[in-house]
């Protein structure tokens, strides 16, 4: 037989070559992403948390350690990568979502874990103290809001209240706004356009920020606030063209248009409110109580900042919804639950619950947590006041499980700019939005069953 | 023993004498070339199995993912064929966004080449503090894409940038830099601004230029642009058409207008003016914000295609001026 010695390798022994590589490689891969979630490491358990940085700092995750001797690894939320970690198999045990409207979204694809039977057998969180927020965290197959229990919120916010900086409603001549009772969407872009101030082309103050959550469930807000709903019976279809919708949709239009505050036509560099009402440059911020968070930490703006109810339309229901409810879920397929129901316990009803209770970043999602929000100060105690009037017109405004907030939110930022310049009529708009929204929920139908 | 026979033995001898030396000859040779070969593929096989690994089966995959509805979590995805790439080619977006990325890139690619040729020859001239000016030049490509990117919308913010406060300063009013029709000018900018990469591998180039060309040039009255187009250039043809390509191949594939988005995030993208909304931007809409898994890989892989297009063209129409400074003899 001839030598191949000295000849090039055949491809077939190339590809042989290769062939092995991959082999030992793919292990090699495959082992990293299996001790992503292997359940029991050294004494205790270990549980993977799918979070973003801000949810759970590093001294929190040694806590943990110390207090329930579970060892957590924080893995960065990504969607991307939880899609990525869901197909391979290897989900994380807990993850971060969205509950207005996360929750329908993955509930409806049967990939989260029911957790009914955890919180019946618990003694930390207790159904009877749920705050009713939680229930965005229920879906029932067809609405939200109902059904079982597949998450529970960290915090919240009634988001469509928004806070006000009274040196610059003096400033401006304009008066305040009524304590517990609501001015009315006109009514509050009215002061927005008195309180803006600017030169030379450049906004110095925006009157207020209007933009919820995500566009598509701030609209959704608006739409039942005027008295309708945007999506129809079964949620897999949206109608921008009734009367209802319509007034929410022109209102938002005739915000973005005014400029009188940030918006996809007029950006805020900082990307959130904060910063800039921090700025003395925001004299109105629609971001619900969460935004005590920062104003509680600055001394010198607290004083000067009030809480207010959320406006109405004029003939419209009085709702003040929560348009986020983060919190965490378990996927179906983690591999470690009963840590991981260990952990969602310490984390909603012990120590870093106390922790964010009494931090001024949102409303505690247990009612027993409630003595614990700030009220020392004059100020906290009269915006508590005002939060606590508002908690009685609560409501969870069901979202479709057909799409993702964030797809909604990007067919209408490339929709809507034509007519927030003007350059489109608000009834075209409603046309074109009913098309693509409809498209994209039909497919989302489709794959759903 | 006849001497016929004697004389058969010894060519018989030294026939075998004859084929042992060559065995003995060839065989080193034959196990140092599979010594060679050994190597080359034990030193080479992290990049292929990285390469298969983190190129090829990811490839293969989004080719797959193209002929389905995957959105990675829906239970009732399917097959569809071609149907992703037909709806591609309905999609008025999609060619909208080709022809942006593609007026972007002929607008870029001999802009910023042609800046960076232009301090190559400022900084390769016998300047005091040459070297100065080069670091200070080459400075801006040092820094990461995502700081530059933050950089410039702090700097031509509309409100609080400093780009208006000179504007204002002026008299002018303010302008919304960061939005329809300015997005893309300032897009431009950004890639300008990167220009010193390009200068430093024309500068490369310009000094691999044999000065006695020049002077015989001179000798015989060229003027210096001449010069300059006659000689200069012709020798830089190699380093043009390297940056002509992988600045092709870099601006269909921008995501810069991305980082000057108001959310910066690929969740956001769909924020970002219309006037940067290119084929990646697109690309990203559909994969980050709408789930289409599927059809998003679909205009990946149309995307891939046509940068091997124009990639092939450039090569075939520049075949006839780009000159190689190779010894014709080292061919052979």
């Amino acid at each position: 037989m001839r030598s191949h010695a000295g000849t090039p390798p055949s491809r077939r022994r190339f590809l042989s070559l290769l062939a092995g590589g991959t082999g030992a490689g793919a292990a090699v891969l495959s082992g990293c992403a299996l001790q992503v979630s292997s359940g029991v490491s050294g004494p205790g358990e270990t549980v993977t948390l799918m979070v973003k940085p801000d949810d759970i700092s590093p001294e929190l995750i040694k806590q943990a350690q110390r207090d329930i001797g579970v060892k957590i690894v924080a893995v960065r939320y990504d969607i991307t990568k939880l899609i990525g970690m869901m197909t391979s198999g290897s989900p994380p045990d807990l993850v971060r979502g969205v509950g207005a409207v996360d929750a329908p979204y993955f509930a409806a694809r049967d990939v989260m874990e029911e957790l009914d039977p955890y919180f019946a057998s618990s003694s930390v969180l207790k159904v009877d103290d749920l705050d009713p927020v939680n229930d965005l965290w229920r879906y029932d197959g067809r609405t939200q809001g109902m059904g079982p229990r597949y998450g529970m919120a960290k915090d919240f916010s009634q988001d469509s209240m928004y806070w006000y900086n009274t040196a610059l409603f003096d400033r401006a001549g304009v008066d305040h706004p009524p304590e517990t009772e609501p001015v009315t969407y006109e009514q509050w872009l009215e002061s927005a356009r008195r309180l803006t101030q600017r030169k030379n082309g450049q906004t110095t103050v925006f009157g207020g920020s209007y933009n919820g959550v995500l566009t598509p469930n701030l609209l959704a807000s608006l739409t039942v606030s005027a008295g309708g709903s945007l999506f129809s019976d079964d949620f897999s279809r949206v109608d921008f063209t009734t009367p209802e919708a319509r007034k929410a949709l022109g209102w938002y239009v005739g915000y973005c248009g005014a400029r009188v505050g940030p918006s996809i036509i007029q950006p805020d560099p900082n990307g959130w409110d904060g910063p800039t009402y921090q700025a003395n440059r925001m004299a109105m911020s629609n971001s619900g109580y969460w935004l005590g968070g920062v104003i509680n930490a600055d001394r010198n703006l607290a004083p000067f900042s009030r809480l207010a109810p959320a406006p109405v339309f004029e003939g419209g229901a009085r709702v003040s919804p929560c348009q986020a409810g983060t919190g965490l879920w378990m996927p179906k397929k983690a591999r470690n639950k009963e840590a991981a129901w260990r952990v969602f316990e310490w984390f909603f009803g012990e120590a870093p619950a106390k922790e964010r209770a009494a931090s001024g970043w949102g409303i505690p999602t247990l009612r027993s947590l409630r003595p614990l929000m700030p009220s020392q100060e004059p100020y906290q105690a009269e915006v508590l006041r005002v939060q606590e009037a508002e908690l009685k017109h609560f409501s969870v405004i069901a979202f479709t499980p057909y799409a993702t907030a964030d797809s909604l939110y990007g067919l209408f930022n490339q929709i809507a700019p034509a007519a927030l310049r003007g350059h489109m009529t608000v009834d075209a708009l409603a046309g074109r939005l009913n098309s693509v929204m409809n498209e994209q929920l039909k497919r989302g139908k489709e794959q759903v069953g | 023993m006849t001497v016929d026979q004697v004389s058969a033995e010894i060519d018989r001898s030294a026939a075998q004498a004859d084929a042992d030396r060559a065995r003995a000859a060839v065989r080193p040779r034959t196990s140092m070339a599979a010594r060679r070969h050994r190597a080359f593929y034990l030193f080479t096989s992290p990049w292929i199995v990285g390469f298969l690994l983190l190129t090829i089966v990811p490839m293969a995959y989004a080719l797959w993912l193209s002929f389905t509805t995957f959105d990675g979590v829906s239970p009732h995805w399917r097959y569809v064929g071609l149907g992703n790439y037909r709806e591609l080619f309905a999609d008025s977006q999609t060619w909208d966004a080709l022809g942006r990325t593609g007026l972007f890139a002929v607008t870029s690619v001999p802009l910023s080449i042609t800046a960076g040729l232009g301090l190559a020859v400022l900084v390769n001239r016998p300047l005091r503090a040459r070297g100065l000016f080069r670091v200070l030049l080459y400075l801006p490509a040092v820094v990461p894409p995502v700081g530059a990117g933050l950089a410039f919308k702090a700097l031509f913010d509309q409100n609080s940038g400093a780009a208006n406060g000179v504007l204002t300063l002026f008299g002018f009013d303010a302008l919304g830099w960061l939005n329809d029709p300015y997005a893309r000018y300032v897009l431009l900018m950004t890639v300008l601004w990167g220009a010193g990469n390009i200068m430093i591998i024309s500068l490369a180039g310009l000094q691999d230029v044999p000065r006695e060309l020049h002077e015989a040039a001179r000798i015989d009255g060229a003027s210096a642009w001449r010069s300059f187009r006659s000689i200069t250039v012709p020798l830089l043809s190699p380093v043009l058409l390297f940056q002509t390509v992988t600045g092709v191949i870099a601006s269909v594939q921008t995501i810069m207008p991305l980082l000057l988005s108001p959310d910066g995030t690929t969740q956001g993208v769909t924020a970002i003016s219309q006037s940067n909304y290119m084929y990646m931007m697109h690309v990203f809409a559909e994969y980050f914000a709408l789930g289409r898994y599927g059809y998003a890989s679909a205009l990946l892989w149309v995307l891939f295609v046509l940068i091997l297009g124009a990639t092939g063209l450039i090569f075939k129409f520049t075949s006839g001026v780009v000159f190689y400074n190779v010894d014709p003899e080292a061919k052979k």
